[in-house]
């Protein structure tokens, strides 16, 4: 060989190198990427005493008692825009013989009202505690109040009481969060 | 998030990239072998790297998957694609990228019989560990995974942006053997690791002596980034400013280093020939515009404990939120540190053994290539081994090659490499000698340059350099 034949030789690999392709792929398939993480997270808890309905000093029934908490992320957009589903689990254990009325209210940044839900708790007592459960299910429209709140008020309502009631309500809650991003 | 998935995936297996140069090794031809041992065969007198064109490298690589088999046309649905090669995949597959570019290379012969050559080149190499669990824990969520312990540790990358300027002896000793040697000092512009990271996330069910429902636990958490180069871009403005300033700190504005490459080239007998080369030993010290973040500790998340305090008008309750994130943050803190540290450079070690036919004899009036006397053979066929130190440990591949001089113009050299990637990796490399100006291009993977998708691994090599023979 000689250099006049090396040249359309070198000419021919130096082609080869450049004629790389990438077929039988679709990149438009990267709008259909979504992840779908279902995420476990606890919510709130409280052990409330019987005591606290009924106020010593001045022999007075307390028939509600309030406490309200920052729920952050609940507003963050980027929240609102992949949240697609909220399940709330909540678990009372109830060792009060009284039934309660418990409501939970979720407020926006200037406290209007976003969304409620509640339910009511059975009565138990000390030496068998009643466990009452309560699913609220939130999606569609329902999502975007909810996702526009970012504090929660929870109100416990007791029927009547007296100095002697005995037995604590336990609250456990969590949520599932179906998200898609 | 969404585009965020698209480009990591978009840059498997087309900037996927690894350093294994097996098809520069051992080209005599190119002067950038040098670069793979500075302890080869140099046959020529003289050589200048052309500014900026002497070697542009890239080299990309995912071990566990290719852009074909996320995105191919098939009529099954991506995302169920995604999720079979994250379960397919293992923590200690990863996705690498290295690019180089030479500013300058130059060599000559000296009256002592030694080759000097020297240069500049700049340096971009990156790596990342799949990092399956959290992989698994953003695509899937910790549901149906409850009692898993995620694991932290599997959080494994490195990433550097540097200057190397270099010089290097090279003396054949003997009739049989050269060898030589090459100091190197980094000028690192921008470096990032996160390395020998250790902990779980867990989320269990609790028991009845437990405060919530669940229990979602951060287990002997310690996780750390370094970085050098990165706070002061922090207060910069726009991408212009931070890339002049990047730019700025390639002449010796960053953190240096130091660092050898050794090599040797033995002619056993006329046809068996045994090289190898230590490349990298070396380290940068990173001193200037350091910041390391570490975050340790055990935690568990219980949720917001309401407690119903006994409230006057006007009054507010406890800021549960605010003080379950300061709990966080003192359980699980965050710390950030100014303290220098040390890198090592990631250690390439190479090994070649040849055997040479048909005595090569280009014109048959004068041995031109063949200098002091050296047999020059038409054919070699041989082995070579790779190896490169990364996190993880050592990876390995192995190269079947065959080299041909075709013409005194005109040789090439294929090889046939299994690695991490691929047990089916051909390359080719040419070098042209068109007058005194050398042209060589080397690319790997070829089978699969006929759909590039289906490549997990890509490498090109190309350049040219103005040699000048022996008289």
């Amino acid at each position: 060989m000689n250099k006049v034949l090396s040249i359309p030789i070198f000419v021919v690999c130096a082609c080869l190198f450049f004629t790389a392709c990438i077929k039988d792929t679709d990149f438009d398939q990267a709008e259909d990427i979504a992840l779908t993480p279902v995420i476990e997270l606890n919510l709130i808890y409280f052990n409330l005493p019987a005591n606290r309905f009924f106020d010593t000093i001045n022999s007075t029934q307390i028939l509600t008692v309030r406490d309200t908490t920052e729920i952050r992320f609940l507003d963050d957009s980027t929240l609102q825009e992949s949240l697609k589903r909220a399940e709330f689990y909540f678990k009372f254990t109830n060792s009060i013989p009284r039934n309660f009325q418990v409501d939970f209210q979720f407020l926006s940044e200037v406290n209007d009202t976003t969304y409620i839900t509640g339910t009511s708790v059975s009565q138990g007592t000390l030496s068998s505690p009643e466990i009452t459960e309560f699913i609220e299910n939130i999606e569609g429209e329902d999502i975007l109040r909810l996702t526009q709140a970012n504090k929660v008020v929870v109100s416990v309502t007791i029927p009547s009481s007296n100095e002697n009631l005995e037995g604590t309500l336990n609250l456990q809650s969590k949520t599932t969060y179906f998200l898609e991003y | 998030m969404r585009i965020f998935l698209t480009i990591i995936l978009s840059l498997m297996g087309v900037f996927a990239f690894s350093q294994n140069k097996q098809l520069l090794y051992g080209f005599d031809d190119i002067p950038q072998s040098l670069m793979q041992n500075p302890g080869g065969k140099v046959l020529h007198k003289k050589h200048y790297g052309i500014p900026f064109l002497s070697q542009i490298h890239f080299n990309g690589g995912s071990s566990g998957v290719s852009v074909y088999d996320i995105f191919n046309n098939g009529n099954d649905n991506i995302n169920d694609r995604i999720t079979k090669k994250i379960f397919e995949m293992k923590n200690t597959d990863f996705f690498t990228a290295t690019q180089q570019l030479e500013l300058i290379n130059f060599g000559w012969r000296a009256k002592n019989e030694i080759y000097f050559s020297g240069g500049i080149y700049q340096e971009f190499d990156f790596i990342t560990y799949f990092p399956k669990d959290l992989a698994i824990l953003a695509w899937e969520g910790n549901r149906d995974y409850l009692d898993y312990e995620f694991n932290l540790g599997e959080i494994s990358t490195t990433g550097d942006f540097m200057t190397v300027y270099h010089f290097g002896l090279n003396k054949k000793l003997n009739k049989k053997l050269t060898i030589g040697a090459r100091l190197k000092l980094y000028s690192s512009m921008f470096s990032y690791r996160s390395v020998n990271n250790s902990g779980t996330f867990v989320t269990r069910l609790g028991n009845e002596n437990s405060e919530n429902i669940y229990e979602h636990t951060v287990q002997n958490a310690n996780v750390t980034v370094q970085t050098s180069g990165y706070a002061s871009l922090r207060e910069l403005d726009g991408v212009g400013q931070v890339t002049s300033e990047i730019l700025g700190r390639a002449f010796f504005g960053g953190n240096i280093g130091i660092g050898a490459d050794v090599g040797f080239n033995y002619e056993i007998n006329e046809a068996w020939n045994l090289s190898a080369s230590v490349l990298d030993f070396g380290a940068i010290f990173h001193k200037k515009d350091v910041e390391n973040y570490r975050a340790h500790g055990t935690y568990t998340l219980n949720g917001i404990n309401l407690i119903f305090p006994p409230l006057n008008e006007g009054e507010s309750t406890f800021p549960y939120y605010s003080d379950l994130e300061d709990e966080v943050e003192r359980e699980i803190p965050i710390d950030t540190l100014h303290n220098n540290y040390t890198q090592f450079r990631p250690v390439k070690f190479n090994a070649g053994l040849s055997f040479g036919f048909g005595k090569f004899n280009a014109t048959g009036a004068c041995d031109c290539l063949n200098v002091g006397g050296e047999k020059l053979h038409k054919q070699n066929v041989g082995l070579q081994f790779y190896s490169i130190f990364r996190p993880k440990g050592p990876q390995m591949a192995g190269t079947l090659f065959y080299h041909r001089r075709f013409t005194e113009y005109l040789s090439a050299k294929a090889t046939y490499t299994v690695d991490s990637y691929s047990f089916s990796n051909v390359g080719l490399g040419v070098s042209a000698d068109i007058g005194k100006v050398n042209f060589y291009i080397a690319a790997d993977n070829l089978i699969k340059y006929s759909n590039l998708a289906k490549a997990k691994s890509v490498s090109l090599q190309l350049g040219f350099n103005i040699i000048i023979d022996e008289e």
